[in-house]
């Protein structure tokens, strides 16, 4: 067997079993994709070419498999493989999907609208502006998706505390976060307005606007409790939480809850979270502990609408599901190409 | 395990379909190294142009982080324009990554699961190829949350019309929880709350015992908890319902009296559960000398409140109002008539174990009693009641048979009784659902009372006022080993030694570091103190090497970050995380120099020698 015709038998084999043959000739061979793999065999010294080839021949392919490779193969029915991924998870998954649907979408349409929008004007969001004003009467929880812009929302409520002279208190979980924040508010504000808090640092601790990790925030309130703290908690008009829903974190949850609940009854709460299961039970909770009523602004649609695809380890790349945008709670079906290819790759002892 | 795909592959699929910029999330720090090592000597760099913009912005950045001027992996990143981003690095390193990711200016980001959330780091396109991650020593599905955390960096708002997530397979991946997660819906968070001992230190410092009952009924978990209370309430009413045709009947409470009649008719197969010291009369009384029963003693007659064991000797204790009007505690061996009486009765959890409206009525009642009320015949399930014979002549003295209601009794007693211990335990479970977080709160007392940080009334001690100052986990200990002086005349290197072992929770391998002598025996007293509090406070690792870790840096001012790193091998981000957080453990300490100046003053120069290079860049 020359070069040639070795590469196109391996060409023509499912990746599963080019691992199989890379085993103990080629190392970390399962690091590598189809392409790779098949270069690296032809780069095999010659005698070692000739027992990969005489293993290759002894390979017992199922004729299903030795197929695979035509054309446009006819996506297998459901009835008819013998993988668990056609018997259990398209039965399990098929009754909460968006029933007869249009016939699955094709690459090209997938990738259409790639691209960068032109600079435009900045508008708020309805979201984002309810938010806002509802603080000027409640607290206010927002859950809404990762990326939708609740950072806008925390600036335009920390200007409209500051216009009212009040002290705000901006908390993250995470020291990286807070210097991120305290770099874009600093920026933002200017330096002389932002103030930050860690353990052993406080500087310009009597700026308006002060940034500390939720465990800081809760030590204050500790000491501000038993009336030994040198910060202006009564004019402390608004407590932003940013990522709250680490509230559910098991180490470090309970720190948000005391913060909340320790929290002075004058001031005003901003919970930022990403998107939750109940954060209208979280509502209703800080609406029962505290003396103002607390608003929920949620919902679950993206900005940006986000698409899915496989990418084989051959390098084919294909729809992952049969609808276009991913879209919450409406179910899924995979993609029929996604699947024949996913079962292709499914070497069984990894299931 | 890593993606069946190779890096370089990928990446020239994603640059292909203009997919880029990209994250690529893996499971290890590892893979994220292996996949840009990868890169080096191939041909997937990226324009002469674009490096220079790479290059032109880390130089830039270097001037406020100088940790990053000599960055070993600077040359991949502006070759190829791809970098790894995991905790394993520091953090000025990451936030280089994070704005060149920002600025657009790089392809592709191998990233652990781990990238914190909230960290502003999106791109074009979310590469995924694993369904599970390790959290601790196990593999656990992605939930809906975590998948929908990562999928949520693809698209831009502003620079992408569209966003991708893309799913490669790896070993081991399901593609179903990955269905699953892109589409469903996230899970509810619950209620993590725990109670520890500097909360309630500082919780004490500040309100009395009444407002912290309210506080701790002010929190999520409680807020939950009463949720499931309200399921319970439902069952209880309805038992309450089907109870209704088994009220007093000849005797007031004959569902107890048919109990201890039908023990001794069964007394054979009756074995008493639990072994106590009560005599065979006062395990007999017992069930009777329940909360409401009145009862004669030596002085008269009084009414139980509650009924308990008491703490030390395990004798059986009642609270009782007396005749006078006065509530006082008894043992039950002084209880000399349990009268056939039962008033209706709500326990309430402190003194005086009633609504004061009840108790009221109580004095009221004990006011107007008759001069012999019926009493309640107490049948003692003594040795001799083995016997048949006495057992029979004890049975006709008891009252049953010859109770008119003997046949009524009979025949419901099996399905009262049923339910009578059904409604106890629900009862319980909405006491316990009620009470848990009160309870757990004075567990948590008892422990600092032991100690000596508060007084039997609640109130924080001298030792108690300081150590509320100590805030962090591991706060017993430390606390302990402040009031037995183990740091007197210590060395700020070895107090920051010390402060790092304690703090250090993660048992990655690191190589083995050598420990100078003293902090080597002073690792071995706390350690020996760890174990003696284990019964209240899980033991930290204590790992030595970490200890001489922040030992040598705080001790050498003249050692340099990079030699530091190079003689552990513990990642860089690793060192720093350590560090920073014993620099936290003596920030804490610092705070105690009312009373402890000496002490604070070690840590405050174990802290400034600690503040330097590579921290001293960041707050
Ligand atoms: N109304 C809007 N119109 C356009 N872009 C917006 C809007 N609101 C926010 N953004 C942009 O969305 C991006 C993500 O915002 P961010 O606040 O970081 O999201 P998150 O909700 O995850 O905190 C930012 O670049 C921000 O400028
Ligand atoms: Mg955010």
């Amino acid at each position: 067997m020359n070069d040639d015709d070795l590469n196109r038998e391996l060409q023509r084999l499912p990746i599963k079993y080019l691992h199989q043959l890379a085993k103990g000739r080629i190392s970390r061979h399962f690091r590598l994709g189809k392409r790779r793999l098949i270069e690296c065999m032809l780069g095999l010294p010659q005698e070692h070419k000739m027992a990969l080839a005489t293993s290759l021949a002894n390979l017992s392919l199922p004729t299903r498999e030795s197929v695979v490779n035509s054309p446009t193969p006819p996506p297998p029915s459901p009835g008819e493989s013998p993988s668990p991924f056609y018997s259990k998870p398209t039965a399990r998954t098929s009754h909460h999907t968006q029933g007869p649907s249009s016939p699955p979408i094709q690459l090209p349409e997938l990738l259409e609208g790639i691209g960068v929008p032109s600079p435009m004007p900045f508008v708020p969001d309805e979201w984002q502006r309810e938010a806002v004003e509802a603080l000027a009467h409640a607290d206010v929880i927002v859950s809404v998706p990762t990326g939708s812009g609740k950072t806008f929302v925390a600036i335009e409520a920390i200007k409209q505390a500051m216009a009212a002279n009040q002290t705000v208190i901006y908390t993250s979980p995470l020291k990286a976060l807070s210097n991120t924040k305290y770099m874009e508010f600093s920026h933002r504000f200017g330096p002389d307005l932002v103030g930050i808090l860690t353990g052993d640092r406080r500087d310009n601790i009597h700026a308006p606007l002060l940034i500390m990790t939720t465990e800081i925030l809760r030590n204050v309130l500790y000491d501000a409790a038993s009336g030994e703290i040198d910060l202006r908690l009564h004019t402390l008009g608004l407590v932003i939480l940013d990522e709250s829903q680490y509230l559910a974190d098991p180490e470090r949850g309970v720190v948000w809850e005391e913060t909340l609940i320790l929290c002075p009854s004058q001031t005003r709460l901003l919970l930022l979270s990403a998107s939750i299961g109940n954060p209208q039970e979280l509502a209703e909770w800080l609406t029962s502990i505290r003396e103002t009523p607390c608003r929920l602004i949620r919902h679950t649609k993206r900005s940006v609408p986000l698409r899915g695809l496989y990418l084989h380890p051959t390098g084919q790349l294909v729809p992952l599901f049969e609808a276009r945008d991913i879209q919450q709670k409406k179910g899924y079906r995979f993609h029929p190409e996604t699947k024949r290819l996913f079962n292709e790759y499914e070497v069984k002892p990894f299931r | 395990m890593p993606p069946a795909i190779h890096p370089i592959d990928l990446v020239d699929i994603l640059r292909r379909h203009h997919l880029t910029p990209a994250i690529v999330f893996l499971t290890s720090r590892r893979g994220c190294d292996e996949a840009i090592d990868a890169f080096i000597n191939t041909s997937a760099s990226v324009s002469a142009s674009h490096s220079e913009a790479i290059r032109t912005f880390l130089d830039q950045f270097a001037k406020d982080f100088p940790s990053i001027a000599n960055h070993p992996l600077i040359p991949v990143v502006q070759d190829y324009g791809v970098a790894a981003h995991h905790a394993g690095h520091l953090p000025s390193w990451k936030m280089a990554i994070e704005e060149l990711m920002r600025q657009g200016l790089l392809d592709a980001v191998f990233a652990t699961t781990t990238l914190a959330a909230g960290v502003d780091f999106p791109a074009r396109t979310v590469v995924i190829s694993q369904s599970s991650v390790r959290k601790s020593q196990d593999f656990c599905d992605l939930t809906v949350s975590e998948i929908q955390q990562l999928a949520g960096r693809g698209g831009r708002r502003g620079k992408d019309f569209v966003g991708f997530v893309v799913v490669t397979p790896s070993p081991f991946i399901d593609l179903d929880i990955l269905g699953k997660g892109l589409t469903g819906q996230p899970e509810s968070i619950d209620s993590q709350f725990v109670i520890s001992y500097p909360m309630v230190l500082n919780l004490l410092r500040a309100h009395s015992v009444d407002q912290i009952e309210g506080l701790l009924a002010k929190s999520f978990a409680q807020f939950q908890l009463n949720q499931r209370v309200t399921v319970h309430q439902e069952r209880l009413d309805d038992l309450h319902e089907q109870l209704q045709p088994y009220g007093p009947r000849e005797c007031a409470d004959w569902v107890a009296q048919w109990k201890v009649f039908d023990l001794a008719r069964r007394r054979k197969a009756h074995r008493r559960p639990i072994v106590t010291n009560d005599s065979p009369y006062l395990t007999a009384c017992l069930p009777f000398l329940t909360p409401g029963r009145l009862i004669g003693l030596a002085k008269g007659p009084a009414i139980i409140l509650r009924q308990y064991r008491s703490r030390g000797t395990g004798t059986p204790m009642l609270s009782v109002l007396h005749g006078k009007g006065t509530v006082g505690e008894c043992q039950a061996q002084r209880v000399v008539h349990v009268y056939d009486h039962v008033y209706d009765f709500h326990p309430t959890r402190t003194v005086p174990w009633c609504l004061p409206s009840t108790l009221h009525q109580f004095k009221q009642a004990l006011a107007q009693l008759p001069a012999h009320p019926p009493t309640v015949p107490i049948f003692e399930a003594s040795p001799e009641a083995d016997d048949p014979l006495l057992s029979e002549v004890l049975t006709e003295e008891f009252s049953c048979p010859s109770c008119p209601s003997y046949t009524a009794c009979k025949k419901d007693f099996s399905l009262a009784s049923r339910l009578r211990l059904k409604e106890q335990q629900v009862t319980k479970t909405i006491q316990a659902l009620r009470d848990g977080l009160w309870h757990r709160f004075q567990q948590k007392a008892d422990v600092l009372h032991k100690f000596g940080y508060i007084t039997a009334g609640f109130q924080l001690t001298a030792d108690g006022e300081w150590a509320r100052m100590i805030r962090i986990n591991h706060s017993l200990l430390i606390t302990e080993l402040i009031r037995m002086d183990a740091f007197s005349g210590i060395a700020p290197e070895m107090l920051a030694g010390v402060m790092a072992s304690i703090a250090h929770d993660d048992d990655r391998p690191s190589s083995y570091m050598r420990l100078t002598s003293g902090l080597s025996s002073m690792l071995g007293k706390v350690r020996q103190v760890a174990d003696s509090l284990r019964a209240y406070e899980p033991p930290p690792l204590l790992r030595s090497d970490v200890a001489a870790l922040a030992e040598q840096w705080i001790g050498q001012p003249q050692l340099n970050w990079a030699s530091l790193v190079r003689s552990t091998s513990m990642a860089e981000g690793d060192v720093y995380r350590l560090l920073a957080r014993t620099l936290e453990f003596l920030s804490q300490i610092h705070t105690l120099k009312g009373t402890h100046p000496g002490l604070a003053d070690t840590a405050h120069l174990a802290m400034g020698n600690m503040r330097r290079e590579v921290l001293a860049e960041l707050p």
